[in-house]
């Protein structure tokens, strides 16, 4: 369960508001109940002790005033009878509701009862008797039944003060008790008090502090480029959510310092076939080539391949299926095939042959490679060429006087693409170029570019285009398709674009090249 | 590259399947054909006819899963044949080579007249 930080802090010391409440209230109910002690001593017990003392003492001081009375000096000792009568009576009156138990009113009421006798005795028998001479009749009945009366009274009295002793006795008892329960609670009210302090001014920022310290190591490291050093916080809180998003976030690290790696690693392989494929293109005067090349990714499928012997100007171009490096690797094979049997000396035929051998070795039935083989005869104009399932090249004429330009699909028996049958097929055409002619050779790159709807551009706007565009330079040519392709396609282009511009110039340019070589020799060497 | 999916229709016909992608058949989408083919080629008849009527684009990644798909379920003593009306993919047969040996036709059923007898 996830227990934020603030929660934490909120809780402990929340936690300990609670402990104080409980100290306090420990406090006050000691002080309370200690009161409640006090009062039930000092306003129950003590002062009903003094009114059965005093009711119990008025008695014996009437009855000893009534047998003085009898001796001599009778209206002094009998005022003074009479005013104890009335202090029995007052005190009498002060203990009633001092006592509430059933057990005690009934003692008392005896007490009352036992008193009441003991006077009616005096005033109906003793003071009539004495009154009536016979004093010493008075003095039997007083000896025999008032004496029997007096012991009742100290004797119920004596229980009555017994019992209010037991209620003092019995109130100090429950005070130390209840003192002693108190501090007992006090003592652990403060223990817990004080270990929940120790916890949060001593354990929690200590496990805070040492879980940001792992924190601070981990984002250090990761400073150094070390992703891999280990973030074990098990906190539940927001440092602990921290230091998952920190795992996680070292994860993604190590993920970016990969795909990096797999980057240079395609940078490399785009070197590769940069290498491969951009080899200085020959020096021709009867003939001008201009490649034009904009991949979609780092490395792809699309190639070129050019090369002169014996007056004769090799020019193909080809397109490996699918895409990326398996596309790329495709192009590397096939590419290597070609030229390592032209290097031989093999014929056309020869070397696309070894190039579909090397195809079906290398690659699965999926894949293949389509291309445009040609040879153009640098003196006659003369290109012989084979198509190996790719689409047919372009031919632009020589744009007329006028300044309008004729071109079209050169047409002609197709052969099967290379990768995928043992026999594919190595029909030739010939065609006759006439200087200013244009032979454009190009993937399908151009063809299969596709716009928002999804519509392609397609082999008829791009001859559309080529046309347009025929009577432009071939370098700016190039540049104006691409940009027509890439605002058909609205900028989204996923496929490689190749072409490949073979202006023929015609045998008789090599002359006019020559002189103007020399010239520009002649400039150089003035300065 | 990421993979996409394409919804790819099965449905069986006398002796036969029938698969009907939905969508472009392209690098990021073939994958889909390559399983759909993959499941014929388990089954007793592996002879499957392929409409390419709802496949407003192919390149060369999609003609290559078809040729790959012909080849393994030859393989397996099946076939594969094309239903197909689309000029463009039509072309793109002729261009490459592909149309040669395989059976392609305007309808399903007449593609599937053409399956190599496998006897």
């Amino acid at each position: 369960m996830r227990v934020p930080l603030r929660l934490k802090i909120v809780g402990g010391f929340g936690l300990m508001l609670v402990l104080m409440t409980l100290l306090g209230w420990v406090t006050l109910s000691l002080t309370t109940s200690a009161r409640a002690v006090q009062e039930e001593v000092f306003d129950d017990a003590i002062p009903g002790l003094v009114a059965v003392e005093e009711v119990v003492r008025s008695y014996t001081a009437q009855s000893a005033a009534v047998r003085g009375a009898l001796i001599g000096n009778p209206p002094v000792l009998l005022a003074q009878y009479r005013a104890e009568a009335e202090a029995a009576r007052f005190w009498q009156e002060r203990a009633q509701p001092l006592f509430t138990s059933p057990d005690e009113r009934a003692l008392l009421a005896d007490l009352i009862a036992a008193g009441a006798s003991f006077q009616k005795l005096v005033e109906e028998q003793v003071i009539p008797l004495s009154e009536s001479g016979q004093r010493s009749r008075a003095f039997r009945v007083l000896g025999q039944d008032g004496t029997t009366l007096i012991s009742e009274i100290e004797r119920i009295g004596g229980v009555l003060r017994d019992a209010q002793r037991d209620v003092v006795v019995q109130s100090e008892i429950d005070v130390r008790s209840n003192t002693e329960r108190t501090i007992f609670t006090l003592i652990v009210v403060l223990v817990g008090a004080l270990g929940l302090a120790i916890f949060l001014t001593v354990y929690l920022p200590r496990r805070l502090v040492g879980n940001l310290l792992q924190l601070v190591d981990a984002a250090r490291a990761i400073g150094r480029g070390d992703f891999d050093q280990k973030i074990e916080v098990s906190s539940s809180d927001e440092v602990g959510e921290l230091a998952t998003r920190m795992a996680e976030m070292q994860q993604g690290l190590k993920r970016l310092q990969q795909l990096a790696l797999h980057d240079r690693e395609l940078e490399i392989a785009a070197s590769i076939q940069r290498n491969l494929l951009q080899r200085a293109l020959p020096d021709v005067p009867a003939a001008r080539l201009v490649p034009l090349q904009r991949q979609a990714n780092l490395v792809g499928g699309d190639w070129y391949d050019v090369d002169v012997q014996d007056n004769a100007l090799t020019v193909v171009v080809g397109d490996a299926s699918g895409k990326g490096i398996a596309a790329a690797l495709m192009a590397t094979v096939a590419l290597s095939a070609l030229r390592g049997e032209r290097g031989r000396g093999g014929a056309p035929k020869r070397v696309i042959s070894s190039a579909n051998r090397a195809l079906l070795d290398a690659t699965d039935p999926e894949s293949f490679t389509t291309l445009i083989y040609t040879r153009l005869d640098l003196k006659t104009g003369e290109v012989r060429w084979m198509n190996m399932g790719h689409h047919p090249p372009f031919l632009l004429r020589a744009p007329s006087p006028d300044g309008s330009v004729r071109g079209y699909y050169l047409e002609g028996p197709r052969n099967r693409a290379l990768g995928w049958f043992e026999d594919p097929g190595l029909a030739e055409t010939v065609i006759h170029l006439a200087p200013g002619d244009r032979l454009v050779l190009f993937t399908d790159g151009f063809l299969e570019a596709k716009s928002a709807e999804g519509e392609v551009f397609g082999d008829h706007r791009l001859a559309q285009a080529l046309i347009r565009l025929g009577s432009l330079d071939p370098e700016l040519l190039g540049h104006e398709l691409v940009a027509d392709v890439e605002r058909f396609a609205a900028g989204k282009l996923d496929d490689d674009l190749t072409m490949l511009v073979i202006e023929y110039r015609g045998a008789g340019a090599a002359d006019n090249q020559a002189d103007e070589r020399s010239g520009e020799e002649k400039w150089r060497s003035r300065r | 590259m990421a993979q996409q999916k394409i919804d790819i229709d099965v449905t069986d016909a006398d002796g036969y399947q029938v698969l009907r992608p939905e969508g472009d058949l392209d690098v990021y989408t073939v994958g889909s054909l390559r399983d759909a083919i993959g499941s014929v080629i388990e089954s007793e008849t592996p002879r499957v006819v392929v409409d390419l009527d709802n496949v407003p684009f192919m390149d060369s990644s999609g003609l290559g899963a078809l040729m790959g798909g012909v080849r393994r379920l030859r393989e397996a003593g099946g076939d594969l044949a094309i239903a197909c009306t689309r000029e463009q993919h039509l072309k793109l047969f002729t261009i490459t080579g592909f149309g040669e040996g395989v059976s392609i036709a305007p309808t399903v059923e007449e593609a599937a007249k053409g399956f190599r007898s496998n006897n």
